[in-house]
């Protein structure tokens, strides 16, 4: 077992971090002890193999979704941000802006909109982006003006078998435990029906007790 | 650590369902309610053609508010049926995910993003079956406009998952 | 931290994008963000191995550098910057993780990680004269990291990935040159034990 001191001088050597001249006598003394010139050699090896496996760089998945979805949350920060810079500005300030014009036109039009009667087709796209893990699944979502509904729709799902009984719940209330980060779910008539929980990696973990029965 | 931890949440279970048997059908109240942002109404539906099938499954009783519901995903799905199997009203919290589960087999993982601009609430979901992420979206829920989610096959047919924004903030 | 790619001729350097994003142009961030955006997903994939996870924290990271660029004084390169800011999103997020009940910091456990990992090794699977294959060793290599704690991980992770000096690394985590070294030093002697097979049969 190494000391540490000369533990320490192996990781300098080895990531190094050695001035010249402790470079040159910690050389010198590794061609006199072979133990210790053994280890050198297996930790620059491991070395070398993480640099090779790790890479630095990575393609990432969805490269160009993931550019346009950071685009599109700057945009929403934007617009969370631009009433609180009016609550601070006088009303004259803002009268001075040469935006103000293009702003007011659009902001009426957006009034508009959402004063229209209800079977009118709905302001804008409510869905502001998708991602798919799987690269089997299409999403796309679209606005149904009959249905007043957006409806996301997936193409390449797998079929459900035939033969799995899918068990539906009624479930009315429930209850979270902060400290498990669990929830608890409760049936009309107060029963725990189910546990819903998450596990390493953000995977959900469900207990559940008996089916429901109508 | 996963296992001690599926078995705590199995202790805290099945103390939950004694406490649920022993005391009175209304759930005291906990003492710290987390801070909520809105209340949704998530729903699975069986879409099929086959009148049979339709009749054979297990439903629930809908409240009057969403019974319009399967009228509309006709306006939508080209299915003659659309019968609700499960449902679940479930609080969308301020500060913790939310899960909707109306069946075990799909659900719904909810994360608020506050009020919508245009009214409606700003969330992110994530649409599970069992172990597999099928889709994650950030939408815009609003109470005129709920959100069909055109989900797998099966048995002939088609399950649809329905979320509508009961209240909100 | 290693020194930038030499930049193309006719591409527009990191400072100047960086006070465009300043003046309020996210198009210029949107250059930024496809510059860096595969170094700061390998950073997060290698730190908690999940792709989805990886993705929606790289995804924050870059949400975060865009909302701090108001106050960044361009005293460091602008990606030192960015993986530090990236480094705070990973580790807020393991935290969260240990709250749920992981207990992803604690050492003890890793020690007890390290020992069923080294049990679990095929020691059979291979004939001790065939060299393992460059791909299998990359496996292998991907599933030491993740045995490692989180602290040992990262700064494995910053000397062999990012090429990072000792004070560059102290700066970065913070914390002390003397907790660099020591941190390296049983990362080093964790992953040679749960690689020994390897090492083993190529001498």
């Amino acid at each position: 077992m190494n000391t540490p001191t000369e533990d320490h001088d192996l990781l300098r050597w080895l990531d190094g971090e050695m001035s010249a001249v402790e470079k040159t006598a910690f050389e010198a003394r590794l061609e006199t002890e072979p133990e210790l010139k053994s280890e050198a050699e297996l930790l620059q090896r491991l070395s070398l193999d993480l640099r090779t496996h790790l890479p630095a760089e990575m393609p990432v998945p969805y490269a160009d979704f993931f550019n346009s979805q950071i685009q599109v949350r700057l945009a929403q920060e934007e617009n969370r941000q631009s009433p609180t810079l009016g609550s601070r500005a006088s009303v004259f300030q803002w009268l001075r802006l040469p935006w103000l014009l293009t702003s007011a036109a659009a902001m009426i039009a957006l009034g508009l909109a959402l004063w229209a009667p209800s079977t009118a087709p709905q302001a804008g796209q409510l869905v502001h982006s998708i991602y798919v893990p799987s690269s089997s699944i299409q999403a796309r979502s679209y606005h149904s003006e009959e249905a007043r509904a957006t409806v996301l729709v997936l193409d390449g799902l797998e079929e459900m078998p035939a033969d799995r009984k899918i068990v539906g719940f009624n479930l009315m209330h429930s209850e979270v435990d902060e400290a498990l980060a669990s929830t608890t779910l409760y049936d009309g008539e107060g029963k725990a029906v189910a546990v819903m929980s998450t596990h390493a990696k953000s995977q959900p973990v469900l207990l559940t007790a008996a089916p429901h029965t109508p | 650590m996963k296992l001690c931890c599926s078995f705590i949440l199995l202790c805290l279970f099945s103390l939950a369902r004694v406490q649920a048997q022993e005391m009175p059908p209304v759930q005291p109240l906990p003492t710290q309610k987390p801070a909520t942002d809105a209340k949704v109404w998530g729903a699975l539906v069986f879409a099929t053609n086959d009148a049979a099938e339709a009749a054979a499954m297990p439903k629930v009783d809908v409240p009057a508010e969403f019974a319009d519901i399967p009228q509309l995903l006709g306006k939508v799905f080209p299915w003659q049926r659309h019968e609700v199997i499960g449902q679940h009203l479930q609080d969308v919290f301020r500060e913790y995910e939310s899960w909707v589960v109306p069946t075990k087999d799909l659900f719904l993982k909810i994360d608020s993003k506050g009020p919508a601009t245009g009214g409606g609430m700003n969330l992110h979901l994530q649409f599970w079956r069992d172990q597999q992420v099928l889709v994650k979206t950030d939408a815009v829920l609003t109470r005129q406009s709920p959100l069909f989610i055109a989900g797998p096959k099966w048995r002939g047919g088609q399950l649809i998952f329905v979320l509508v924004l009961k209240e909100a903030r | 931290m290693p020194a930038p790619a030499a930049p193309d001729p006719g591409e527009v350097p990191d400072i100047d994008l960086v006070k465009r994003c300043q003046a309020g142009d996210t198009r210029a961030f949107d250059v930024l963000v496809g510059r860096y955006r595969g170094r700061i997903y390998a950073m997060t994939y290698h730190m908690i191995q999940n792709e989805t996870e990886a993705w929606d924290l790289a995804q924050e990271a870059f949400i975060k550098a865009w909302r701090a660029l108001p106050s960044f004084k361009m005293d460091s390169a602008f990606y030192t910057w960015l993986y530090r800011i990236t480094h705070n999103v990973v580790y807020d997020w393991l935290r969260k993780k240990k709250i749920q009940g992981e207990g992803e910091f604690d050492d003890s456990r890793t020690e007890h990680r390290v020992a069923a990992g080294a049990e679990a090794v095929p020691h059979g699977d291979l004939p001790p004269d065939t060299a393992l294959k460059n791909a299998e060793l990359g496996k292998r290599i991907q599933q030491a990291i993740s045995k490692l704690s989180p602290e040992h991980r990262q700064v494995i992770l910053l000397r062999e990935v990012e090429g990072m000096a000792y004070e560059d690394i102290a700066a970065t985590i913070p914390c002390t040159l003397g907790t660099v070294m020591s941190r390296l030093f049983y990362a080093r002697k964790k992953l040679q034990e749960l690689l020994k097979d390897c090492y083993e049969y190529a001498h």
